[in-house]
């Protein structure tokens, strides 16, 4: 998901590749706008990335002569991507005192340094200089890689305390020997069968420390350097943010993890002047994201707590967004909304067992249906469960019925089930077969057709986001016509490979 | 809460259906907001004005200059945009009460938040 709804802020991208769970790519961008990129959770600066070890036909002793290699083999590139790194935080502390208009520093800094060495040779020379910075600057664009999902584990986890300016201040050591360093390693695949990470740690850890000169530190170093070990590479980088770009500056408490609800709002056709609603908000991490992205949009959260009401007050504090977001106390399933009032709904639907399967969430799937609009979008995080229930039961779309008994007295466009809106059927009405369907007191007012299903991992679970669209109930007969068609194929994303790298 | 949300809300008592719509609005305490003004957002939040409601609302806050309908080409009339934006997005009240113009319930607003909570009696089964 993340690779395929990547966006780049103003910087040229090149060269992307993905594999497996990682994404490659090159760009000239600064950290303030890597800092922006919504649907990743780990941004790197690339060392090195090879092919991978080829365990099965080594002996353990070669293995880690290999490893040593990666270290050993071409420590140019080693200095390289640690001066690229010192340049970028710099420019990047730089940046936060001093409001630029620029929109890249670095670009500018290095030429300016060049030029102020520049200064003392001659016009021809100078010529050069400027000559063969800009052939280098295509050279020197920096190899970046992005990491979705869990890649992190306990010990990671643990490093991960301290603020942005920890990093800042490390790249201020003047000399590079002064260098302190912690190693991180992940390793799966075969490699992960034949070492564990504290060995391969141990033995990069060392060869560093022979190379380099650097010390080692576990607890507070300038320099992380994590490594991945696995059957479809070997990369080696540096992190660019002591906190992983899925913790938004502008969230204070999230709830749900922030890539999981861009990603949500991306699929839910926001369009500018839209009535966008999250019935079940809690601290507001969905609309957030939305808000962010979308900002010509009148955005409605809703719960039922007090507590999550004012953790979503301080969320929306901290981001600035007071005035685009509308917070309701009011229950999902008694919705103070007129009909066909929304446009879109976009909902993190609550796991376990507090929210039974059934009853719950058909009136809640009810009472949503309701006040949407028809050819309005739906967007659900549902749990395993959820999805399991709602699939195997009352088969693939669900029919809405009202308590008020109006009709809509139009028959409007019939969402086809592929995916596609169509252009507009005037429905053969059938309103006798479809009202001998339902009970005698309600009307039935449209269906909520399933479009797209995606499996995403939420770490220890799975869950699945489920997009739907409401179509109009008359035309439609269960005796063919345009019955909705059968349930989609749900989709795995190339998402993060989860706690097993099965590559 | 501000008096565009305040234009969608409905009272929904059990039997009360469509009747339940407006809310009366009383202000205890109400904040004006400077908000961006964005000409398109505001020409494409008009469609969805409840006229009768917007005008009664901003009557209740003595709120002036409110127009009483879109006017013709209202798109493209940076005044009318202006005022409107002025009331439906600038207008927030922070504490006070809706009240179910049918059945009389009172629904209470705290920190900008109404609080539309029925107990079980209330709701519709």
């Amino acid at each position: 998901m993340g690779s395929r709804r990547m966006r780049m802020l103003e910087s040229a991208l090149a060269m992307v590749e993905y594999t497996s769970g990682k994404v490659f790519f090159t760009a000239s961008s600064d950290l303030a706008s890597m800092k922006k990129l919504k649907s990743a959770e780990r941004l790197f600066l690339l060392i090195k990335k090879q092919l991978p070890i080829a365990v099965p036909s080594l002996s353990r002793g070669k293995i880690l002569n290999e490893i040593q290699r990666l270290v050993n083999d071409d420590p140019g590139s080693w200095l390289k991507a640690i001066l690229l790194w010192k340049e970028l935080l710099e420019c990047d502390a730089k940046r936060e005192k001093v409001s630029q208009r620029d929109t890249n520093p670095l670009k500018r800094k290095v030429g300016e340094n060049e030029i102020i060495i520049a200064k003392k040779l001659k016009v021809e020379e100078i010529q050069m200089v400027e000559e063969s910075h800009r052939e280098g600057q295509r050279d020197r664009q920096p190899k970046y890689y992005l990491e979705q999902g869990d890649a992190i584990t306990k010990t990671e986890e643990l490093q991960e305390q301290g603020s942005q300016n920890d990093l800042v201040k490390a790249a201020d050591t003047e000399n590079l020997e002064d260098l302190t360093f912690r190693v991180s390693c992940r390793c799966s695949g075969n490699i992960g069968k034949a070492f564990t990470t504290q060995e391969v740690g141990r033995v990069v850890g060392t060869a560093l420390m022979k190379k380099f000169g650097w010390r080692a530190d576990l607890r507070n170093p300038h320099l992380e350097i994590f490594m991945h070990l696995s059957d479809a590479y070997s990369v080696v980088g540096i992190p660019l943010f002591r906190v992983p770009l899925a913790s938004r500056t502008y969230i204070q408490t999230a709830g749900l993890r922030s890539t999981i609800a861009w990603a949500m709002a991306s699929i839910a056709e926001i369009k500018a002047g839209a009535l966008v609603l999250d019935p079940m908000c809690g601290l507001g991490t969905i609309l957030v994201e939305a808000a962010e992205e979308w900002p010509d949009v009148y955005y409605m959260g809703a719960d039922v707590s007090d507590s999550q009401l004012l953790g979503a007050c301080d969320n929306l504090k901290a981001a600035g967004l007071v005035d685009k977001i509308n917070l309701l106390q009011v229950s999902v399933t008694e919705l103070p909304l007129p009909s066909q009032s929304v446009d879109v709904i976009i909902s993190d639907i609550p796991f376990g067992k507090k929210f039974k399967l059934g009853k719950d969430i058909k009136s809640i799937l009810q009472e949503m249906g309701r006040v949407l609009r028809v050819g309005g979008a739906m967007v659900l995080l549902l749990s395993e469960d959820h999805h399991r229930h709602l699939r195997d039961c009352g088969g693939s779309s669900i029919l809405l019925t009202s308590r008020d008994n109006i009709t809509d007295p139009e028959v409007k466009m019939l969402l086809s089930p592929d995916k596609k809106t169509g252009p507009s059927d005037t429905a053969s009405p059938s309103h006798k077969a479809s009202s001998s369907r339902c009970p005698s007191t309600v009307l039935p007012c449209g269906w909520l057709v399933p479009l797209e299903c995606f499996k995403v991992s939420l770490g220890k679970t799975d869950a699945f986001i489920c997009k739907y669209k409401k179509a109009h109930a008359s035309g439609l007969s269960p005796a063919g016509g345009l019955e909705p068609g059968p349930q989609p194929e749900t989709a795995t994303l190339q998402e993060s490979p989860g706690l097993q790298d099965s590559s | 809460m501000k008096l565009l949300t305040h234009n969608l809300l409905s009272s929904h008592v059990r039997g009360v259906g469509t009747r339940g719509f407006p809310l009366r609005l009383q202000a205890t305490e109400v904040r004006i907001n400077p908000v961006e003004f964005n000409p398109d957002f505001v020409a494409r939040m008009i469609p969805k004005v409840e006229w009768a409601a917007l005008v009664q609302a901003a009557d209740t806050l003595n709120l002036a200059e409110v127009p009483k309908e879109p006017t013709e080409g209202y798109e493209h009339d940076e005044t009318f945009l202006r005022k409107m934006h002025h009331v439906l997005l600038e207008v927030d009240v922070l504490e006070g009460t809706l009240q179910c113009p049918e059945s009389g319930r009172l629904f209470p607003i705290s920190r900008g938040i109404p609080n539309m909570l029925l107990n079980d009696e209330e709701t519709e089964t």
